[in-house]
């Protein structure tokens, strides 16, 4: 592994260097496992043990109870409304979508504005897109919430056509899965990535294929798309990591709970366990029957942990699938 | 076979911020006309940012001109994409897609045009054998893999499967280092000698031009300054730019002025000979340019020039004196054996002298192809 490298290690003002080097991103290393083994424990904890202070650091009696619940519970009952892969599935569609749109689009565009355009309006184009990323995500949450009402319109109400009574046709995308994908579909980010990646390219390389007789698209995928695979890769992974834990905004999109993603559905059930108390009193008896039921088969914190790692898992293979490219950073071919 | 000409080819670049005030105003080409005659080699030289690489790619198809003509025998192509054209271009950096390995670049061109495999491999069987030793094995290995001038000949026989009308080369050897340039130089021009393809070479160095062009193009600031043999260029440059372009060691220009019959520099002169005194229009103040190999030493009639180092080239049998006359340096082929000086006498021989206009810099007399054979 390269990732301390042995270059210069004998060399004795080098060697305390590196030692505290190595000192300090193995720290950095510990601190960032804790919160990951802080989770398999717990999720093998039974319920009284986990609320105990100070906590302790290997369950006393381990046991599966709690992944055994959750996979109760998520084929179907009163407390999530819809057995638990139906959201896992509404997550991948979303992440899926997203990156199945997302990356021609943003690669062609880094594409075209890194070897189609040239001069002042490939800056400009350039700016444009980049200047995307100065907006921050609070000043477009609500136009674009209202988009996913009334597009085109940023408006709550659809304007009339000017004359009649009828108002101009909308397309909504509100509540359905569609209003994750859409806003995702660019993303400013991965088209740096890509444009920074694609200006490595000699130009010669793109003229000669010109030259062979290749259209622009055929140059794209036959020469560019295989010489930029790990590209790809990178973008890939900070896309479906991106829509995998984004929570805020398909809260805010998706109202029909049999429609939200892992995360929002994760953070319903948190929510039932800790406002039993405030329902109507129906709710509540059916609910609270249930909740008595796994907290005396022993469910609390531990079953929203078992929930916490499974939604963190598809991440975790994305990782691995793309870890060889990521480590290595962008290696670049072609300018040899 | 094709005849390749350009008739008043501009092509001006959109201005950037990067490019400087007096480049973003000028165009890189400026009616740029010439005619590639079928078969024939033709080097394009001049310094770096002369517009000769955009020369090279308006013939290609990869620039279009803002105005003006290209035709391929006496078909106008000007706006026909680079793909149709039937060019073959090789690139300074050799350009091979890295992804694939060699043959798949050679068979790219057969891919986009839809040929039938068959053919593809019996051409590329072809040019194996044209290419010669190992190139079957060269073929078959990723080109990261392979060393700068094995890429250059994958380069060249992507170039040639296809059977180009027109040949391009945008300096295709000076990545190499000087003895591989040396002996790929003489490789390209045996197949180009072969092939008998029209081809347009381009370099920045005047040696290469010289070696590889059956005629020779000199360019400055996206004009072509003189565009003709070898012995043209040489002997009747249009200009001092092509003059002092144009020889190894470069042409001496000294400032001089006529007076009364005398060609004098600072101080000292020589007596005029009547027949030149006549071709410089009664001009007083020139240009005076000499080669080398045209001065005479130690004649009595010369003028002194202090001679600053004598280099000695064995292999040549002769030796170089660098001095300075009238401020300027020049440089004198003198025999091998000369004794140790500082001082030398010098005298032009007079057929080979040029002048030159001291504010148009064009040619007021030059020697002339001189009739060898």
């Amino acid at each position: 592994m390269s990732l301390f490298p042995k270059v210069g290690r004998n060399q004795p003002g080098l060697r305390v260097t590196w030692t505290l080097v190595v000192a300090v991103l193995c720290i950095g290393i510990f601190l960032h496992l804790i919160p990951f083994y802080f989770m398999i424990v717990t999720s093998l904890k039974t319920a009284p043990e986990i609320m105990r202070i100070p906590p302790t650091l290997l369950p006393e009696n381990p046991t599966l109870a709690a992944w055994q619940l959750v996979f109760q519970v998520s084929a179907g009952s009163t407390i999530l409304r819809q057995p638990l892969y139906q959201y896992f599935l509404n997550s991948c569609i979303m992440a899926f979508g997203t990156l199945a749109l997302s990356l021609p689009i943003t690669s062609f565009a880094a594409y075209a504005n890194s070897k189609l355009q040239r001069g002042r309006g490939a800056r400009w184009t350039f700016l444009f897109f980049i200047g995307t990323l100065m907006v921050p995500a609070a000043v477009t949450l609500i136009p674009t919430f209202l988009l996913t009402r009334n597009f085109p319109f940023p408006v709550p109400t659809v304007p009339n056509i000017p004359g009649t009574e009828t108002p101009f046709p909308v397309i909504r995308t509100w509540n359905t899965a569609w209003a994750v994908i859409i806003p995702g579909v660019f993303s400013a980010f991965n088209f740096l990535l890509f444009k920074g990646f694609f200006d490595t390219i000699p130009n010669s390389i793109i003229q000669a294929a010109r030259v062979d007789g290749g259209s622009e698209f055929n140059i794209f995928r036959r020469i560019v798309l295989p010489m930029s695979i790990p590209v790809f890769a990178v973008a890939a992974y900070l896309q479906f990591s991106g829509v995998w834990d984004s929570f805020m905004w398909p809260l805010l999109v998706i109202q029909d709970s049999t429609r939200s993603p892992m995360s929002v559905a994760i953070y319903n059930l948190i929510n039932v366990f800790m406002s039993t108390g405030t329902m109507r009193p129906q709710a509540s008896l059916a609910t609270n029957e249930q909740i008595r039921q796994l907290q005396e088969a022993g469910l609390s914190w531990n079953g929203l942990v078992v929930l916490g790692i499974l939604q963190t898992i598809p991440i975790f293979i994305m990782f691995i699938v793309s870890r060889n490219y990521l480590l290595k950073g962008v290696k670049i071919r072609g300018l040899k | 076979m094709v005849r390749v000409e350009l008739k008043h080819i501009t092509r001006k670049y959109q201005a950037t911020s990067e490019s400087s005030e007096e480049d973003a105003k000028r165009p890189a080409l400026d009616d740029v006309s010439m005619t590639i005659e079928d078969g024939s080699i033709v080097s394009i030289v001049g310094p770096s940012g002369c517009g000769k690489s955009t020369l090279l790619k308006t013939i290609a198809g990869l620039e279009y001109a803002d105005s003006g003509q290209i035709l391929y025998n006496n078909v106008d192509v000007t706006r026909i994409e680079p793909g149709q054209r039937g060019v073959g271009m090789v690139f300074q950096d050799y350009a091979l897609y890295p992804t694939m390995k060699g043959k798949g670049n050679l068979h790219y061109y057969f891919e986009v045009h839809q040929r039938t495999e068959a053919e593809m491999e019996q051409r590329t069987r072809e040019i194996a054998q044209i290419m010669g030793v190992g190139f079957e094995v060269l073929i078959g290995q990723k080109t990261d893999t392979l060393s700068g001038g094995e890429q250059q000949r994958v380069a060249i026989g992507r170039c040639i499967v296809r059977d180009p009308y027109v040949f391009l080369m945008d300096e295709p050897i000076s990545n190499l280092d000087a003895k591989l340039r040396e002996r790929t130089r003489i490789e390209i021009k045996k197949m180009l000698r072969k092939f008998k393809v029209t081809t347009v070479y381009v370099t920045h160095d005047q040696q290469e031009a010289i070696f590889m062009g059956d005629r020779i193009a000199v360019m400055r600031k996206g004009k072509v300054e003189q565009y003709g043999t070898f012995d043209d260029l040489y002997f009747t440059p249009a200009n001092l730019f092509v003059a002092t372009f144009i020889g190894t060691p470069p042409m001496s220009v000294i400032p001089a002025v006529v007076a009364n019959g005398r060609l004098m520099i600072d101080q000292a002169g020589w007596t005029l000979p009547d027949e030149i005194a006549a071709a410089l229009n009664g001009q007083s103040h020139l240009r005076f340019g000499m080669r080398a190999e045209g001065w005479e030493v130690d004649a009595p009639d010369g003028i002194p020039m202090e001679v600053r180092y004598i280099d000695r080239i064995p292999t040549e049998q002769a030796a170089f004196a660098h001095g300075t006359l009238g401020g300027i340096s020049v440089t004198v082929i003198i025999p091998i054996d000369h004794p140790e000086v500082t001082t030398m006498r010098v005298t032009p021989r007079w057929d080979q002298t040029y002048f030159f206009d001291a504010t148009t810099e064009t040619a007021l007399r030059t020697p002339g192809v001189p009739d060898l054979f």
